[in-house]
């Protein structure tokens, strides 16, 4: 009997799809990785090819602009932008990875206590981070550095992590939930297995990949909170030179028209992050999305 | 029907005064535990160099002498009567310094959200009628770019431009001095930093609402639709949108405290004098009375608009309701 006579009207025909072989680079966001990469090497390797140190205040060369001797200028103080650049960028990257590493271990615990507990318990952790959520980070920020002091670097990883972490802990709350119930999970907890045994071992792996997009997202806006705060000079003070403090100094370069000294960081700054973002969507991005019925 | 309303209303309210109070304790102590002298805002240079007595006798004056707690519980007595306190800069009551700039905030955050609503539906439902074709494509690029330059860069790019070179646009303030009442003054002051509040919010939020509509173009009814023969206007406006509204507008309710955040930097950038220069002022140099009263109101207004959204959420969109309930008693099955 041919299945010719089985075959309903009205149903789409299903396309027996060829796999496509794909080239390994292609769907990458490969130019992203590459500048990204290239940006972390420099900094991380910046001790080797830069041609002054980045704090020595040249008297005689104050805000020059870009040349032949100061590729990148120099700023209000005499210092080399070309160097700072690149020291500077070791910093604010440091800063943007160890906010997200606490950030995403507060969470990770946070969510999965809320979604593991009962259910009074999970209400009143999930009002606190409606409260949390409720008060302006950046008000936080600021009320947190001046308990803390002096603001360094990892002064500043520490609060901007301990302020980012209310939506990836949201979102693995939500998933812990709906997998708690399943067997596995169960079963290890009969077989007496602890609460970080089971969120590791059993839990983790599950969520991970729906907060990945959310933890690359959290390394930008570390990123971008930092160089804010240092910004408007609640951040790291002008001697610690990162991205962010470099534009401090772009009130005093507003009034003489020192086009490089806000330009340049921030190109930098941009180009970091806008990779950052091409990274996290490509996690996010599903593999295969269905038709538009439109 | 009636009674559970009451009940479901009356929930929310104590939840509200109940986040209210906890959030006041935490900034209450937080600050105070803080360092830095809250004399020097109100002596200025000269509270360093007052002697001990005197000292005493300020902080009394000032009711800052008591145990935390007890100037909690002062504190709380009087805001229950409507007395927030002086601010310790200022010398003058609280609420009267607040309203003073409020008007400002309002003009720019409320000017801001409107626009980025307006734009960001348009963009959205642009973007899913081309979906996957250029105008689209390059909607977004153009949109992830934008999103990712930190509005404080943007600002100082601006001023640069328009302000510096061009000499088009003022760099700072909301009016020239002499000149308060020109109503055309105070446009050309709020040009550049509206244009940053629309950008920086604008892409995320049409994506947003890209990404809805996308997901409802695949749902059945519209395959449905289209083999009667509608045509895809009708669809989308008539069928699809009308679907997405209640998540467009709790999207909406919940990105308030977003736009206020980001008019908080904006406004510091632009020395705009603004409800965000008087917070950062207040949490930097101790104005206790000032960043209290600061903090509660963009706290209620944030809890009060994640309150409307969830409303929104739970009354007006029953799928949602209906959805969440069968998720739930999937997932309670599963536990035992």
């Amino acid at each position: 009997m041919s299945t010719k006579g089985f075959e309903l009207a009205g149903i789409r025909p299903v396309e027996e799809e060829k796999p496509v072989k794909r080239k390994w680079y292609e769907g990458k966001p490969l130019a992203s990785i590459l500048i990204l990469l290239a940006i972390t090497a420099g900094c991380a390797a910046c001790q080797l090819f830069i041609p002054r140190d980045p704090s020595y205040m040249d008297l005689l060369n104050y805000n020059l602009a870009p040349c032949r001797e100061f590729l990148f200028g120099t700023d209000s103080m005499g210092r080399d932008v070309f160097s700072m650049i690149w020291y500077g960028g070791r910093i604010s990257l440091f800063i943007g990875f160890a906010a997200t590493v606490i950030s995403t271990a507060i969470a990770i615990v946070f969510g999965a206590v809320s979604g593991l507990g009962p259910q009074w318990l999970d209400t009143l952790l999930m009002r606190l981070t409606e409260i949390l959520l409720s008060v302006p980070s950046l008000l936080f920020v600021i009320l947190i550095q001046a308990v803390l002091g002096e603001a360094s670097v990892l002064s500043i990883s520490f609060v901007i992590g301990v302020t980012g972490w209310t939506s990836i802990a949201k979102v693995v709350r939500t998933e812990v939930r709906q997998i708690r119930g399943s067997e596995y999970v169960v079963a290890a907890k009969c077989m007496g297995g602890g609460f970080f045994h089971i969120l590791w071992r059993h839990l983790t792996p599950n969520f991970i990949s729906s907060i990945m997009f959310m933890v690359v997202m959290n390394v930008r806006s570390a990123i971008v909170a930092e160089s804010t705060l240092s910004f408007m000079g609640i951040g790291l003070p002008l001697e610690v030179i990162s991205w962010g403090s470099m534009l401090a100094l772009s009130e005093k370069a507003l009034l003489s028209g020192s086009w490089w000294l806000i330009l340049i960081p921030g190109v930098f700054l941009v180009v970091t992050l806008i990779c950052v973002t091409s990274l996290g969507n490509y996690f996010r991005r599903s593999a295969n999305r269905s038709q538009s019925n439109l | 029907m009636k009674k559970s309303s009451v009940g479901y209303y009356g929930k929310k309210v104590l939840v509200f005064f109940f986040s209210i109070v906890i959030l006041s304790l935490v900034v209450f102590y937080v600050a105070r535990l803080a360092p830095g002298d809250p004399l020097v805002s109100y002596y200025g240079e000269r509270a360093e160099k007052m002697k001990p007595q005197e000292r005493a006798w300020a902080e009394k004056k000032l009711g800052l002498d008591a145990p935390i707690y007890v100037q909690y519980i002062r504190w709380a007595k009087n805001a229950l009567r409507g007395d927030f306190g002086i601010s310790f800069k200022y010398k003058r009551d609280v609420l009267e310094v607040i309203a003073a700039r409020a008007g400002n905030t309002l003009i720019l955050g409320g000017i801001g959200f409107v626009l980025i609503f307006g734009l960001s539906l348009l963009l959205g439902i642009l973007c899913a009628w081309y979906e996957d074709r250029l105008l689209d494509r390059v909607i977004c690029k153009v949109g992830t770019v934008t999103s990712c330059i930190p509005e404080f860069w943007l600002s100082l790019v601006l001023i640069l431009i328009f302000a510096v070179y061009l000499h088009v646009l003022p760099s700072s303030g909301a009016y020239t001095i002499g000149k308060e009442e020109d109503l055309g003054d105070r446009i050309r002051h709020l040009i550049l930093p509206m244009t940053i509040v629309v950008l920086n919010h604008l892409w995320y939020y049409a994506y947003m609402i890209r990404n809805k509509i996308l997901e409802e173009v695949r749902a059945d009814y519209v395959l449905l639709a289209r083999a009667k023969g509608l045509n895809r206007r009708r669809i989308l406006f008539g069928q699809c949108l009308r679907n997405v509204m209640p998540a467009y507008l709790s999207i909406m309710a919940i990105s308030v405290p977003h736009v206020l955040g980001g008019t908080y930097i904006i406004e510091t950038v632009f020395s705009y004098p603004g409800i965000g220069t008087l917070s950062y002022e207040s949490a930097r140099y101790q104005d206790y009375n000032l960043l209290m009263v600061l903090c509660i109101l963009s706290g209620a207004a944030v809890i009060l608009c994640n309150m409307i959204a969830q409303t929104i959420n739970e009354r007006i969109d029953p799928r949602i309701r209906a959805k969440e309930i069968m998720e739930e008693s999937r997932v309670e099955y599963k536990g035992i």
